[in-house]
């Protein structure tokens, strides 16, 4: 049995080839607004890799933004079922999942790789990797940088606004009145943390928690996260492909 | 891929209901002619049989576009609920100056509007500025005596005020008439549901939301004969066999112009059953007691309207619960406009009384843009496929 999982994501493609349960091969191109030609480059690169025909593949399942655009796709199936499932290949004992990427934050209730509850925030940035981009922005530092710095903080600045346009202008104040950057970036950090963690607690996540998205390799995040929620969170050896995977393997059942 | 969508089959009712528009705007602006007058409403708790008794006519002015916001921002906080915008955009607007089907918001010798939540209260003060307001004021903790005897008075002075307009007398016989007559509207209703019920269900969630948008713009009669062409066909109907998600949409209205929600939701295979919403069975799920006192029966029976207004109201748990088991749903879509407190507070209360019956629940809240129409999709789609 050979399937195919495709996440066409709105920066990156990915794509991942599972053999019968085991092998699996992976490659990650940039969208670059392109969804299908994208998705082609990835999916023939897993089959180069792989030493694999096309005609030998036995399904190809899309997820994520662009995953009605694949037009090759037996399937299009939504990117919090095939997270959770790609999670749980890595880490079977997960019961839930906190996802920050760029543009959304998603909490999913897990129970044996399938989704029980999730929630994801509305029309708005606060809580996701759009607030870090403007406030690390107004703070003058690389967006990286905010969580190490964060974690050298001694006295947090407080940041009241969830708001990501209000969030900036406390931090262009914050500077102006003399708090260190280390302070400040602690002061966002926990505010983004207090956000997705009453995310969190309202979906029910108490253990086995995995850490994914792109705001995960965010070391300052992740504490912050943690001291919030009292828990420590897992992380997966491959966070970017764990949606690619799990659609690979929901066609893979 | 997009899930496999089944479009069985068109109505020919419906079809022509899509026509209806027209027609009842000449049909108003020739019985006004005549010297026929028509009131303007926003909300389930005013009795059309009043209304009609006292020789109205009546269409509903609640506004689904998002046309018209804009234009009421000049006047009222953006934050406040896109309904209550639209509404109030449309008839300042006057016939929204060429937006389609929108002149019926310039026909009303008046507006019948009542105390429900605080927007549309304080947005009726600004309205009256525009066209006479007559505002029905309404007891909010519905369940004691003190309250009945309140509303019954309000209906009571209703009434008056509707006299005085049409300068006819509203007759007991004429109430029992009206009585009467939206009764049978309400039971052809439940007939229409009555079908959803099946698995799959004979009709989709969009189709059954365009006849009960129209329910409160069209005449009585109108209404009834859609309604009953629309049951013939649905009942002789072969539904196709695939099996698909059986939702039902709880919270707010959603008025003409508004299907974003569910056309989200069906385009993405689940089938609407049942909406617990004023354009679903809110408005006509109880019928008034015929064998009564007219206008003590028909206060009984509105104050009953589990509006999240009201407080408490137990009642619209403890009927989306039994809504819920009646209609077999697989999830509840509980569906709130931005803004709009009441349903957005109420929520807590549904979701846990779901959560303890077992039921899953997708909470969406929105407003008229499009601008979040993929986000939703993907709610939409994880929700689908966690309860299939
Ligand atoms: S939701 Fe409440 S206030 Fe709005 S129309 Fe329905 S009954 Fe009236
Ligand atoms: S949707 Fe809510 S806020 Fe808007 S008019 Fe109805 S009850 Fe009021």
């Amino acid at each position: 049995m050979i399937s195919v999982g495709i996440d066409a994501g709105s920066a990156t493609t990915k794509a991942v080839l599972v053999k019968d349960d085991s092998s699996i091969v992976h490659s990650i191109h940039p969208t670059a607004f392109d969804f299908v030609s994208a998705a082609e480059k990835a999916y023939e690169d897993v089959l180069r890799v792989a030493g694999i025909e096309r005609k030998d593949v036995d399904s190809v399942y899309s997820t994520g933004y662009g995953r009605n655009n694949i037009n090759f796709a037996n399937k299009a199936i939504s990117e919090i079922t095939a997270h959770a499932m790609g999670v749980y290949h890595f880490y079977s004992e997960v019961k839930g999942i906190i996802d920050i990427g760029g543009q959304d934050c998603k909490v999913i209730a897990v129970n044996d790789g399938k989704v029980t509850d999730f929630l994801m925030n509305d029309k708005c940035a606060a809580g996701t990797g759009k607030f870090l981009e403007y406030t690390a922005r107004a703070l003058e530092v690389p967006i990286e940088e905010l969580g190490n710095l964060a974690l050298a903080s001694e006295s947090p600045a407080g940041i009241t606004s969830m708001c990501t346009v209000f969030a900036e202008s406390e931090v262009i104040s914050l500077r102006a009145k003399g708090f260190s950057k280390e302070d400040i970036a602690a002061g966002l950090v926990e505010s983004i943390a207090r956000r997705v963690a009453v995310m969190a607690r309202q979906v029910g996540l108490k253990e086995n928690v995995a850490f994914v998205g792109g705001v995960a390799k965010n070391t300052g995040i992740k504490a912050a996260l943690e001291k919030e929620l009292g828990i420590s969170l897992h992380m997966v050896p491959e966070p970017q492909i764990t949606g690619a995977l799990g659609a690979a393997l929901y066609g893979n059942s | 891929m997009p899930m496999p969508v089944g479009k069985m089959h068109s109505f020919k009712s419906l079809e022509n209901i899509k026509n209806s528009y027209i027609e009842r705007i000449h049909q108003v602006s020739d019985e006004r002619k005549k010297g026929k007058k028509s009131v303007g409403t926003f909300c389930l708790f005013v009795p059309d049989e009043i209304i009609f008794a006292a020789g109205a006519d009546r269409m509903i002015l609640c506004g689904g576009k998002n046309d018209t916001v804009s234009i009421a921002e000049q006047y009222l906080p953006r934050n406040i609920c896109p309904l209550v915008k639209s509404s109030f955009g449309s008839i300042v607007n006057d016939g929204c100056s060429g937006i389609k089907s929108c002149s019926h918001f310039s026909m009303v010798d008046m507006i019948v509007a009542e105390n429900t939540c605080d927007s549309k209260k304080k947005m009726y003060e600004l309205l009256d500025n525009y066209v006479p307001t007559y505002v029905i004021d309404l007891p909010q903790r519905p369940d004691t005596p003190e309250a009945m005897r309140y509303f019954l008075s309000e209906l009571e002075k209703f009434r008056d005020a509707m006299e005085q307009l049409t300068g006819n007398k509203v007759t007991d016989e004429r109430l029992k008439e009206e009585i009467r007559s939206s009764n049978e509207t309400r039971k052809l209703l439940h007939k229409l549901y009555e079908l959803r019920k099946r698995d799959p269900s004979p009709i989709s969630g969009i189709e059954v939301l365009k006849i009960l948008q129209k329910q409160y713009f069209l005449s009585p009669d109108k209404l009834k004969e859609y309604l009953r062409e629309l049951i013939n066909e649905v009942e002789s109907t072969e539904p196709e066999q695939v099996h698909k998600p059986r939702i039902m949409i709880s919270g707010c209205p959603m008025p003409g112009g508004n299907t974003k929600v569910p056309a989200i939701i069906e385009s993405k295979g689940g089938a609407i059953v049942a909406e617990e919403s004023c354009t679903g069975t809110r408005s006509f799920w109880d019928m008034v007691d015929e064998n009564k006192d007219h206008m003590l029966a028909l206060a009984e029976r509105y104050i009953k309207i589990p509006c999240s207004c009201m407080s408490p109201n137990e009642r619209r748990i403890d009927n989306i619960l039994e809504l819920a088991r009646e209609f077999k749903v697989d999830g509840v879509v509980y569906y709130t406009l931005q803004f709009c407190h009441g349903y957005n507070i109420e929520k807590y209360k549904v979701q846990q009384a779901l959560k303890k019956a077992g039921i899953p629940m997708l909470s969406i809240e929105t407003d008229y843009s499009d601008s979040d129409v993929e986000q939703i999709g993907l709610r939409v789609d994880a929700f689908l496929e966690m309860i299939s």
